[in-house]
């Protein structure tokens, strides 16, 4: 059986990823990505330490969050086609309208 | 229906069937909005013709719990004080619909907020429970923002002083600048009234907030009092116009439309003094006889101050404005007393100010759509074309300088009476100054806009009120002679409730001895 | 009819009337029609008030009062009418200076537009309501209220050519002038009240006799009396005032409207004499406005400014009376005065009607042209100076007998009548003596009818009205009733035709000059010219009241607010500096998401 440090570890590595692809690229869709990678790499850990603790909660909720990153997706994807229709392009950088 | 339930939800019934309205229906617009306030008014005459003036005290009570584990609860009834203001509401609200007939702009907008605004003075007015108080007192506060920052005016002025380098980015004049201004200043003062209010909440044990019950097992020692009630008395001064905090007032009713300017100065201001009565001081009696000297002195500070700055001023606006910023030095100043003339004359003259300053704003409108301009220096000769504007302005002026027959005498009169007789005698004075300052600088505008040579050329098409622009003002000019010549009209039922609550704050009844004469 | 309906009605049919001439757009528009109803309402009030007066002679009294404003559940104010004695003359006096004047305004402002003229007899009617009101008055609040509303008029109807800046000007000096005045007439009510917790007459006359008032108090009402009946300092507004068109000049700062300070004096007689300080001060104020307007108007060439001047000086005379317990005199000097001065005044609006000028030097030889107008000025002119026969001989008699006793005083007093009627000489024959000096005056015109009838009626009570002494003081149970020939009535009447001979010598037809100001008069003449007074006033307003206000006025804007604004500009300023953390690239909220989290984490490793 694999130790449950394993899958953290997984987890963590995924984490940092996504978030090295969240704060270094330009491209929206790249960023999207990035933050589905940080999700899924909690939704690992939901799983297996409610595995590891013979808790069926963990996978329920993981389930559950799944289902949100979906909505979560249909959200951002609305946003980029948006953007790409009003700007024509999707870098992130030129987004900055907002600013104070 | 219960009828204080009625008056106060007419508006808001209305407000929203013109928001389901189409885009362009004018005329409907207007019909509902009218409509509403007249049921309001209606409303406010019925409970008028209903309450028990002989029993006196809190009628057609209602009460439905909201919240009732924090003691929150929708409790409404009238008492004497509240008759009057509720009438007062009803007739400037009415008359402002009226001179709103000109809107064009978002017209359907305009009065959505205006009459959700008056839903809630007329909520605040009638409320028993604080918490329901506070909240109406907000609704009727915060639409002022919006309602002055897209209809509002604006005026640019030159910038000077001491301090002028520091506020050049300000935009002062700008209609968002005044929006912004009296918001904020108003919304400080909410924080110190909520703050004020909470401490009574607490002080009764935290289980109502009902001002009637919180009455009878309410601790406050009087340390604690000498806290809350100046954090009350500014709060709600801020609202009345009170000294140093007044100055969001000349430029926001500068900036606002005509039924705005109608509605802030002739019924706003009133919550912010009915406000310092009946939960500063009738609430806190210690507080407030120990900070009676305190309010006193500001008040006539306010008087003298506001008459002043009026006189120095050049915008008819501003001058109306200030003038209102000393008038409601008048009511502060009778509060203060702490006597029965001077509290029956502090009630007075909110409503004698209000209908006053109602018509004042009315006329001011009329005068700027028809001149375009507000600047008094350039106007004269105006009674030629406008022989109607003229008489309501100056019918309007006497009141404002006190003479008997107008409302505003019987007011003034029982204040100074009120201050004679308090501790303070010398308070009179300053009440009188401001009275005889007022005189010198209503018949120089009123010279100045009216009498004397007509300008020619410089004016086209003048004229005077046409319509429906004649309803509003000739409304207010009958109610200030009427209630000249008829002050029991109201006084009665003032009084009634001045005793009652004058009697908690001194600690002893203050009714006469004897057998009370029936009117 | 009942004595009580009746006097509601004198009261409230001229304000009935006020509102339909003036809120009825037809009959507003139509200013003969306004006019014709506003005349045939003071006619009717006249009529009552004769029936009233008749009443009170039987010695009735009505006294109804209904609560005015509650303080404590019990009355505060009352409003009140009443019928006595004192109240019924004056009822009379008012209707029926006001009948006159209103038909002879008919016909001397038929030139006026139709729709001025509505406004005129609104205001006129207004005025009659304000004037019986105050008459009825049953205590000082209500007294108080009317006397306001009467200052209200006189403001409308001296504005009344409200495009005239002058009268502009002089409508508002009037109204602030009586507001200063009135403010202190408010503080005297107030202290009454703390004191005595009463207004009403009868009430308070009972009070004052265990508890005398204090001199302060006493003082402070009679500045109310000072600015309405032009007493020195506060007379500057009279003069101003004959900008208004002459017949209101003849009803309200003639015959009327000014005397009411004198009413006043006379029906709250027993307040002021409880103080006898006071009343002494009243006296001397009073004796020195006469001097001082008399030889004010022997330098006026205007004929309106020099009887203007000549009602403050009279008024003066009232006033000194009461100050020295004659409150009979005054009364009765106050009704034969409202007579001839009414008449003097109309009879002078006769002649401006005619030559279309004020100015006495203007004028000269009427007397050809307007014969009638020459003889009823006359009467006037023989009545003010005190000639035997005509009534003021005998109302200013009993004034100068009341002021025996104190000498100084009562030399003035006569040298007051000496003047009075060197002045009054004097305008008569520079007017209608002599030849015309003017192309008006050569093209002068008698009047009509409308305008000559009121003044035949005011002639003959100018005449009659002096025998009527006892009879007056019967109804008034002021004083006992008495005349009788004394040295001050033969020295009065030496100096009044010592007056009328100077003013036929120095300015009669055979005078070289007969416009030019005599040399013993010309230090008189330099001091008017410099207008102490009226600069003093001036000075006061611009100076003082304009200057605060442009202070107070700054320091709000730039001081107060300032502070305000300064919150603002902080906020502003605080917000400008924090606003380049805000880049609005998503990235970098991400990466402070980050540090955030890690910090915090590394708080809670460290610090947990």
């Amino acid at each position: 059986m694999v130790p449950v440090s394993s899958y953290m570890l997984l987890a963590a590595g995924m984490f940092s990823m996504g978030l090295y692809g969240v704060l270094t690229r330009k491209n929206v869709l790249g960023i999207l990505l990035s933050v589905e990678l940080m999700a899924n790499a909690v939704n690992v850990n939901l799983v297996a330490i409610g595995r590891s603790l013979g808790d069926g909660r963990g996978e329920a909720f993981a389930l559950f969050a799944i289902a949100l990153t979906v909505a979560e997706v249909v959200v951002g994807l609305a946003i980029v086609i948006f953007l790409h229709r009003s700007r024509r392009s999707i870098d992130v950088d030129q987004a900055a309208s907002m600013h104070g | 229906m219960h009828l204080l339930t009625l008056i106060v939800l007419a508006p808001f019934i209305a407000a929203m069937v013109i928001i389901a309205l189409p885009d362009r229906a004018r005329a409907a617009t207007r019909l509902v909005a009218i409509t509403g306030a007249g049921v309001s008014l209606a409303g406010a005459i019925a409970t008028i013709l209903q309450y028990d003036l002989a029993r006196g005290g809190l009628q057609m009570q209602k009460v439905v719990p909201l919240v009732p584990s924090l003691g929150i609860s929708y409790a409404v009834a009238v008492d004497g004080w509240s008759l009057s203001l509720l009438l007062l509401t009803g007739i400037i609200l009415f008359a402002g619909c009226w001179a709103s007939w000109t809107v064009k702009d978002r017209d359907r907008d305009f009065y959505v907020l205006l009459l959700v605004l008056s839903a809630g003075v007329f909520g605040v007015f009638v409320s028993l429970d604080m918490f329901v108080f506070f909240l109406f007192y907000e609704i009727a506060v915060l639409p002022m923002y919006l309602l002055i920052g897209i209809w509002g005016s604006t005026k640019k002025v030159e910038i000077q002083g001491p301090l002028a380098p520091f506020l050049k980015r300000l935009d002062i004049g700008g209609r968002e600048y005044a929006a912004m201004k009296l918001t904020l200043m108003l919304l400080m003062g909410s924080a110190f009234i909520l703050v004020g209010i909470l401490a009574l909440y607490m002080a009764g044990g935290g289980k109502t907030f009902n001002m009637e019950l919180l009455r009878g097992n309410m601790v406050m020692s009087r340390d604690t009092q000498l806290w809350v009630f100046p954090a009350l008395w500014v709060g709600f001064g801020t609202l009345a116009g009170l000294f140093p905090f007044h100055t969001w007032s000349p430029d926001g009713h500068a900036a606002a439309p005509t039924a705005v300017s109608m509605l802030h100065a002739g019924v706003l201001m009133k919550l912010g003094a009915f406000g310092v009565i009946r939960v500063g001081m009738v609430m806190l009696p210690e507080g407030a006889q120990a900070w009676a000297l305190v309010v006193g002195i500001v008040a006539s500070i306010n008087v003298v101050y506001g008459a002043f700055s009026a006189m120095s001023q050049k915008d008819l606006k501003y001058i109306i404005a200030y003038s209102s910023v000393s008038h409601m030095g008048v009511v502060m100043l009778g509060a203060a007393t702490l006597t029965v003339s001077g509290w029956n004359g502090a009630v007075f003259q909110m409503f004698a100010h209000g209908i006053m300053t109602g018509a004042f704003f009315a006329l001011v409108g009329l005068i700027y759509e028809k001149s375009h301009t507000r600047d008094v220096a350039s106007m004269g000769g105006f009674a030629k074309f406008m022989p109607g504007i003229s008489v309501v302005f100056t019918l309007g002026c006497l009141s404002s300088l006190g003479l008997p027959g107008t409302a505003g005498f019987v007011a003034e009169f029982l204040v100074f009476l009120g201050a004679y007789k308090s501790a303070h005698g010398w308070w009179m004075l300053p009440g009188i100054l401001g009275a005889f300052i007022t005189a010198i600088y209503v018949l120089k505008a009123t010279r100045q806009i009216f009498w004397g040579p007509f300008p020619e050329g410089r004016f086209e098409h003048l004229e005077d009120a046409r319509g429906t622009e004649w309803v509003a003002i000739s409304m207010l000019a009958v109610c200030l002679v009427l209630f000249g010549f008829w002050p029991n009209l109201a006084l009665t039922g003032v009084d009634k409730a001045t005793v009652e609550y004058l009697s908690r704050v001194v600690g002893t009844s203050v009714a006469a001895a004897g057998p009370a004469l029936v009117p | 009819m009942k004595s009580q309906a009746l006097l509601l009605l004198v009261v409230v049919l001229p304000a009935l009337c006020a509102g339909v001439t003036g809120l009825i757009p037809y009959v507003r528009r139509r200013g003969m029609l306004a006019g014709t109803l506003s005349s045939l309402t003071v006619l009717a009030t006249l009529v009552m008030s004769l029936v009233l007066l008749g009443r009170a002679n039987g010695g009735e009294k009505v006294i109804v009062n209904v609560q005015w404003m509650p303080e404590a559940g019990k009355t505060l104010a009352e409003f009140g009418l009443r019928l006595d004695g004192i109240s019924a003359p004056m009822l009379v006096v008012v209707s029926l200076v006001a009948a006159m004047v209103q038909i002879y305004s008919l016909s001397y402002l038929h030139e006026e537009p139709s729709e001025s003229l509505g406004r005129y007899f609104t205001w006129h009617s207004l005025f009659v309501f304000s004037m019986q009101a105050l008459v009825v008055s049953t205590n000082l609040m209500q007294l108080f209220g009317a006397w306001e509303l009467v200052g209200l008029c006189s403001y409308l109807l001296i504005g009344y050519w409200w495009a005239k800046p002058s009268a502009g000007k002089a409508a508002v000096k009037a109204f602030w002038v009586n507001k200063f005045g009135d403010a202190a007439f408010l503080i005297a009510i107030i202290l009454f009240h703390a004191q005595y917790k009463t207004w009403d007459i009868d009430a308070l006359e009972n009070q004052v006799r265990v508890t005398p008032p204090g001199a302060l108090v006493v003082l402070l009402l009679f500045m109310g009396v000072m600015s309405k009946s032009a007493q020195f300092p506060l007379h500057v507004w009279l003069p101003d005032a004959m900008e208004g068109p002459t017949p209101v000049s003849a009803l309200l700062h003639a015959a009327t409207m000014v005397a009411a300070g004198v009413y006043l004096l006379v029906r709250f007689f027993p307040v002021f004499a409880a103080n006898a300080d006071a009343l002494t001060v009243i006296m001397y104020i009073g004796i020195f406005t006469a001097l001082f307007a008399a030889l004010t108007a022997t330098v006026q060439t205007d004929v309106k400014k020099v009887l203007a001047y000549s009602t403050c000086s009279q008024l003066g005379y009232m006033v000194a009376a009461v100050g020295a317990g004659g409150k009979l005199a005054a009364y009765f000097h106050l009704t034969t005065h409202a007579f001839f001065k009414a008449l003097l005044f109309l009879a002078a609006g006769s002649i401006i009607h005619g030559v279309h000028s004020n100015e006495l030097p203007a004028m000269g030889g009427l007397w050809k042209k307007m014969k009638l107008t020459t003889v009823l000025f006359g009467i006037g002119v023989l009545a003010i100076a005190g000639i035997p026969g005509f009534s003021g001989f005998f109302s200013k008699d009993l004034v100068l007998e009341q002021l025996e006793h104190h000498t100084v005083v009562w030399v003035v007093g006569l040298l007051t009548a000496g003047l009075t009627a060197y002045y009054m000489g004097k305008a008569f024959v520079l007017a209608f003596a002599g030849e015309a000096r003017s192309d008006g005056a050569a093209h002068a015109h008698e009047s009509g009818l409308l305008m000559t009838g009121p003044m035949v009626l005011l002639a003959v009570l100018a005449v009659v009205a002096g025998f009527f002494a006892n009879p007056f003081a019967r109804l008034t149970h002021l004083a006992e009733p008495g005349f009788h020939l004394t040295t001050t009535g033969i020295l009065a009447l030496v100096l009044a035709l010592g007056g009328l001979g100077a003013a036929w010598l120095f300015h009669g037809p055979r005078a070289k000059d007969p416009a030019a100001v005599p040399g013993f008069l010309a230090p008189v003449d330099a001091l008017v010219k410099a207008g102490l007074v009226d600069r003093f006033y001036e000075w006061s307003y611009r100076v003082v009241m304009l200057g605060l206000a442009k202070i107070i006025g700054w320091v709000d804007r730039y001081l107060v607010d300032g502070v305000m604004n300064l919150f603002g500009w902080v906020a502003l300023e605080g917000g400008a500096a924090l606003r380049v953390v805000q880049t609005g690239r998503a990235p970098d909220y991400v990466f402070a998401v980050v540090v955030g989290l890690v910090a915090l984490m590394a708080w809670g490793y460290v610090g947990g």
